[in-house]
């Protein structure tokens, strides 16, 4: 089994490199002159056809895109990211305060989603067409019918602007640093970026324990006298599991696209806020890389998520 | 209860509710099962034979409810326990599961947890039943395993499901049923789904196991001659209900009831005469859900009198321990059942 995932890390990076190819050449039809936000407006005007071609020729705009592509490649491999053309702060450094932020506002997320979904999923299940179950459901299709970003602005206005618990936006006050101190800041993004997630993950979990409730062997199992929670747990649940793990993969990037939305609802200074800022303003070299970045955070989860399925199921595990 | 016996079903009758409509599965089924013995259940699918055993130790789906009836287990001559009276998922229905009464069923391939070694499963069964040590519960499970005809059972004990041959699930089954060493063994088709050399294979074990265990058997089938070959008694179910029962020679010698003989007539028996036309029964098995003003099997009857339509037919006591369900016996000097 060992192997298999050695086999399957080496696999990450001839795929990283195709996908950093292509992301390459989509940015490089982008419509629009990087130069224009280089500079301002009225410096713009004023400057001549020639002067503008120098300037493009020393920041490289003008080689050819396998020769951009390689230069662009070389540096992440030795760790130069290079630099944003809006504000020239180094990509690096950019990253690095903002990479955390996402990361901790995904696991919460995650976490929340799991404990939530799984819970309810469960119970809606052993409870089968009770009100319990019917309620769950019910919430479950608005859950995820309504769009994050709808979510986000009631969640403001009802718990911010109205009630006034928590803040509108933000990661932390000034002045304060602790992880404590951004808790107030992280439940409602964590929660709207949950959401879905919940009820997607409750459906599924509902519906894979109720198929697994019936299988043959959870009769067995009870025909041993074990107790109901036990055949539940152990025997349903446990199986249950296998398919909402792959579920979980192939909705990965559904998080990250939410997260993205989240952190410009809430105005939170992630990855995501970076990417829909560079975006706007054609910081080629900044998309580039945090593309890069997101990719590869989808690359890893679900391989993460396949060596659990491995672990989970023996009849993969064997194979 | 007779001193014999280790299960008696007195009058059981067991009813799903599907939706607005009721589905009697099983209706007024009386039999007892000798220590030591093998009792035959055969009849076609859907007769009710399952949910006859699941009744005994109360594993019916949400749905299906005992109302009526006495199911009395009696492990050793003097004690008794009521199981009817036990709730569904009870303490005391889990203490005889498992323990004292434990089950086989059909299809070994589905019937085996596929995440867990079976190691783990006979365990299972063993640790919540009795206090025994890991190493102990080891040395004994292997030890079944190795009895049981399971080549190399160190190594067997901790592999997965998927890497056992279907006669072998069907062995590591055998293995969680018998580990506890139950009084009452309920064995639910136990060999339909293998290949015919596996079959015997399997019967034959459990025959090994009654001879040293001394455990009574309720032996589901719908194939005759399994019945002829395994089962001291038997009770042919017809629609939810016993429609003949008695000791195997009496009934395959002088089958009383027209569906029983149908049954024989349509199943070739070891040493059959080739010459003998194998038959079907004409029609199919009605739906549980339908009601009956008289017997039953009177739409595919070949002997039918005028009274079957009439009426359901009692159970008539033809000769020592062998009784029927239909009207040709009555008033043949037979006595009522009750
Ligand atoms: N969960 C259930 N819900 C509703 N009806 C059921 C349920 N289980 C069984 N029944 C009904 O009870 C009747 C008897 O079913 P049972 O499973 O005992 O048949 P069987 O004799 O074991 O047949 P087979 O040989 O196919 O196993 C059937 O007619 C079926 O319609
Ligand atoms: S009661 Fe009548 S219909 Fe029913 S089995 Fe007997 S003879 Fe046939
Ligand atoms: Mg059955």
């Amino acid at each position: 089994m060992l192997g298999y995932f050695f086999k399957r890390v080496l696999l990450l990076i001839p795929k990283l490199l195709i996908i950093s190819i292509l992301i390459f050449i989509g940015l490089s039809f982008v419509p629009g002159d990087p130069i224009d936000h280089l500079i301002p407006p009225d410096q713009r005007a004023k400057l001549s056809p020639v002067q503008l071609e120098t300037l493009r020729e020393s920041l490289g705009l003008n080689e050819k895109l396998p020769v951009r592509y390689l230069r662009w490649i070389s540096g992440v491999l030795k760790g130069d990211f290079g630099y944003s053309m809006v504000s020239g702060a180094s990509i690096r450094v950019m990253i690095a305060r903002r990479l955390p932020a996402t990361l901790e506002l995904a696991f919460f997320g995650l976490v929340i989603a799991n404990i939530l979904g799984l819970t309810l999923g469960y119970i809606s299940s052993i409870k089968h067409n009770s009100i319990i179950d019917y309620t769950n459901t019910t919430l479950g299709i608005i859950g995820t019918s309504v769009p994050e970003f709808f979510l986000g602005l009631c969640c403001i206005a009802i718990f911010s602007l109205h009630l006034g618990w928590l803040p509108t936006g933000g990661r932390v006050a000034v002045g304060k640093e602790t992880f404590f101190d951004r808790i107030e800041y992280l439940v409602l993004p964590v929660l709207c970026l949950a959401i879905g997630y919940i009820a997607t993950l409750m459906r599924y979990t509902r519906g894979s324990m109720l198929d697994v409730l019936n299988k043959d062997y959870i009769k067995a199992a009870r025909s041993k006298g074990i107790s109901e929670f036990r055949v539940n747990c152990n025997h349903g649940l446990r199986n249950a599991l296998i398919p909402v793990m792959i579920i979980l993969v192939n909705r990965i990037p559904v998080l990250v696209s939410g997260a993205v939305i989240i952190e410009n609802i809430f105005n939170y200074p992630g990855m995501g806020r970076m990417i829909l800022d560079a975006i706007s303003c054609s910081d080629i070299p900044v998309v580039m890389f945090s593309t890069m970045v997101i990719a590869t955070m989808i690359l890893v989860s679900s391989l993460l998520v396949d060596m659990l399925a491995a672990l989970l199921d023996p009849r993969i595990r064997f194979n | 209860m007779n001193k014999d016996i280790v299960l008696s079903i007195d009058g059981l009758k067991t009813q799903f509710k599907v939706g607005k409509r009721i589905v009697h599965a099983v209706n007024d089924v009386s039999l007892s099962v000798k220590r030591g013995k093998t009792l035959g259940i055969v009849g076609e699918s859907g007769c009710g034979k399952s949910v006859t055993a699941h009744s005994v130790v109360q594993l019916l789906p949400k749905t299906g409810n005992i109302c009526k009836g006495t199911i009395k287990y009696s492990p050793e001559v003097g004690k008794e326990y009521v199981l009817s009276d036990y709730k569904r998922d009870s303490k005391e229905i889990r203490s005889i599961r498992g323990k004292h009464i434990s089950m086989i069923f059909q299809d070994p391939l589905s019937s085996l947890d596929p995440v867990y070694t079976i190691g783990k499963q006979i365990e299972e069964i063993l640790f919540e039943h009795e206090k025994i040590s890991k190493n102990e519960a080891r040395k004994r499970i292997i030890d079944l395993l190795a009895k049981l005809g399971i080549p190399k059972p160190e190594e067997r004990y901790n592999h997965y499901p998927h890497q056992f041959s279907g006669g072998m699930k069907q062995r590591v089954m055998i293995a969680i049923a018998m580990v506890c060493n139950p009084k009452l063994l309920i064995a639910d088709e136990p060999t339909t789904a293998l290949d015919v050399t596996i079959q015997a294979q399997i019967l034959s074990l459990m025959r090994d196991i009654q001879k040293d265990y001394g455990t009574s058997i309720i032996l589901i089938t719908h194939n005759m001659g399994i019945v002829a070959e395994a089962c001291d008694e038997v009770a042919v179910m017809y629609m939810g209900r016993i429609v003949e029962y008695g000791p195997l020679e009496k009934v395959f010698n002088n089958p009383l009831h027209p569906y029983t003989s149908a049954l024989l007539r349509s199943v070739p028996v070891l040493g059959i005469d080739k010459n003998t036309e194998l038959r079907s029964i004409r029609g199919n098995t009605p739906d549980g859900s339908d009601v009956f003003q008289g017997c039953e099997f009177s739409p595919r009857c070949d002997q039918i009198c005028q009274h079957c339509k009439d009426g359901h037919p009692p159970v008539r006591v033809v000769e020592e321990g062998h009784e029927v369900r239909c009207w040709l016996y009555e008033g043949s000097g037979g006595s009522d059942h009750k």
